[in-house]
């Protein structure tokens, strides 16, 4: 038996979403009406963003090009979570019925096993959507394109990816403890809503909470500032993909722990 | 013989949580929980060895699938040990995942919404198949089932049948040298029993599969197990030839009757009628549990057949809960 390396796995996750992807087409009115849905949910969230500037021209000092930087770079960095993590959002159910039994058999890593089922191709529009904005407002606030500027950005949306990832991958886990466990992953998933403004908006204690608790700062604000104000960033900022990192292998950690209790509890 | 699985005194036991009733009883849950200790497993030895097929047998909650899934490697002993294949499976679980097929009763493992063939194709990635074993085995499983019709269907459309048979199929595929099915037949019809079983002893037989089967059917017991294990609370009752068991049972009958009158009124009638045989009654029948090494069922019931109005009548095979009752209550060994 070969080693089962990155490579390995690289190539087992794009043949099952090359499968996953043909079966979801042939649902074609499903496949049509839930990525229309997609749109018109981005669109909803863009018109009440735009509404709300048309009020006041600026927030905290942050002009409405800027917040739209904020807002594309939260909706890409929430892009790999709701196309390949999707699966959480079913692991409630799993775990109650007992079916998640099923996946413990496979000679390869759990947490991608599970994961890799399923593939939300919505998540692609709003891919589509986010790079929209943030080019957008890239060119609207004059910043220089440079390939340093371009990796700065890659660099730390990677980064950001991960945080959105663990919080979901977390919060998901933890049905492997508690019963009702969607209100927790509900939750996690509504607080990322507050990911796109800059937190200096908010007051000390929701800016404690959001740095260093759930830290949705590290979604748009702290990563985005980089490129945003690259004059003015903290030491977060520069930390931020590092943060990501290693919180998403402390939630990996933890949902992996959580998938060996399961199995200790008998059925 | 060459031994794959080698099971030494190993228990599980779990921690619950004590619940107490009512509301009064849940707020205290809340704040202080105690705990007792369920041995699901206790001091369990089994040897067994390449290409057996043993039939697992006990009631529910007897810790049937708990010792499946220590040998699987999804659980870890509390204590004891356990080797498959000469590794340790809960510290080696991918490793020894390689070398294991699991078919868990309803639970299909397969992508839901793939045809069959797609399925075996990713199989054939992650388990690494070679692409001359897995024409092969593609080749051997033409010649035994008619897969064609399966291949190309998804498995969301698929009868329970067709999917516990493309579920066996698939367990098989990667040439495991261990195979767990935990009530592969369940809620099938007779046909397709039938054709799962001479299925699953075609490809034992050929590929020297040893195949681990937990049932609660008799047929499939009979129909592919030479030995048998019987466990229950999570105790070994029994563990030997099917043989033994059968020359212990074969001479029990169960003669089902009904008769005019009440029939639990009845029931006391015959059992002081026939002091060799034990009669119960439920609402349906009078079940008198004849011992034909002693009584012919024949002259019972035409001893009975005198005295009583007979309305209808069976005979049954004594069953796998018989035995294993009267395994407990008895013993064997």
């Amino acid at each position: 038996m070969k080693r089962k390396g990155f490579r390995f796995y690289l190539r087992i996750y794009f043949k099952i979403l090359a499968q996953d992807l043909k079966s979801k087409m042939s649902y074609r009115a499903d496949f049509i009406i839930s990525t229309v849905g997609m749109i018109f949910t981005n669109i909803a969230g863009f018109v009440s963003f735009w509404i709300m500037f048309r009020n006041f021209p600026s927030i905290s000092g942050y002009s409405y090009h800027e917040m739209l930087f904020l807002y594309g770079f939260s909706l890409l960095s929430v892009t790999p979570t709701q196309c390949m993590l999707d699966n959480n959002w079913n692991l409630r159910q799993q775990v109650y019925s007992g079916d998640f039994i099923k996946y413990c058999f496979r000679p390869i890593n759990l947490f991608f096993y599970y994961e890799s089922e399923i593939f939300d191709a919505k998540g692609l529009g709003q891919l589509a959507f986010g790079i929209g904005t943030l080019v957008y407002a890239w060119a609207k606030l004059g910043l220089a394109v440079t390939p340093l500027a371009v990796l700065k950005l890659l660099v730390f949306l990677a980064g950001a990816s991960f945080v959105m990832a663990a919080l979901q991958t977390a919060a998901a886990a933890s049905c492997f403890w508690i019963e009702n466990s969607f209100y927790v992953l509900d939750l996690a998933f509504r607080f990322r809503d507050y990911a796109k403004y800059p937190i200096t908006i908010f007051s000390p204690v929701f800016r404690f909470i959001f740095t260093y608790i759930i830290p949705i700062a590290f979604i748009a604000y702290y990563p985005g500032m980089m490129v945003l104000r690259p004059s003015e960033v903290s030491l977060l900022s520069w930390l931020s993909p590092l943060i990501g990192a290693v919180f998403f292998y402390l939630a990996y950690r933890f949902w992996m722990y959580g998938a060996s209790k399961f199995n200790s509890t008998g059925s | 013989m060459d031994e794959i699985i080698r099971i030494n005194h190993i228990t599980k036991e779990f921690r619950v949580p004590d619940r107490h009733e009512g509301l009064r009883g849940s707020i205290r849950d809340l704040f202080s929980r105690s705990y007792h200790t369920v041995h699901a497993v206790d001091d369990i030895s089994i040897s067994i060895a390449q290409g057996e097929i043993v039939g697992y047998l006990g009631p529910n909650g007897a810790g049937k699938s708990t010792t499946i899934k220590m040998m699987a490697g999804v659980l870890e002993p509390t204590s004891g040990e356990i080797l498959v294949n000469g590794c340790v499976p809960y510290k080696n679980r991918t490793r020894n995942a390689q070398n294991i097929g699991v078919v868990f009763g309803q639970r299909s493992q397969l992508w839901w919404a793939l045809p069959l063939v797609e399925s075996f194709r990713l199989l054939k990635d992650i388990y690494q198949i070679t692409d001359a074993q897995y024409d092969e085995m593609l080749a051997l499983y033409r010649s035994l089932v008619d897969i064609e019709p399966l291949l190309h269907k998804p498995v969301r459309q698929m009868s329970l049948g067709q999917r516990t048979l493309s579920d066996i199929l698939a367990a098989f595929l990667h040439d495991p040298k261990i195979v767990f099915l935990d009530e592969p037949t369940i809620g099938l019809d007779v046909s397709m029993k039938a054709k799962i079983r001479t299925l699953i002893h075609e490809l034992n037989r050929r590929k020297n599969t040893t195949v681990i089967l937990t049932t609660h059917d008799m047929g499939d017991v009979d129909a592919l197990c030479r030995r048998i294990v019987i466990i229950d609370k999570g105790k070994m009752l029994y563990d030997n030839d099917i043989e033994h068991l059968k020359k212990f049972f074969g001479a029990y009958r169960t003669l089902k009757l009904r008769v005019k009158g009440d029939l639990s009124e009845q029931a006391k009638r015959i059992a002081a009628e026939l002091p060799e045989c034990s009669v119960s009654a439920n609402e349906n029948w009078i079940s008198v549990l004849v011992n034909e090494d002693k009584q012919k069922v024949i002259s019972v019931l035409s001893q009975l057949q005198k005295s009583y109005d007979i309305r209808d009548m069976q005979l049954e095979e004594i069953s796998s809960e018989d035995v294993i009752k009267r395994i407990y209550e008895g013993g064997v060994v």
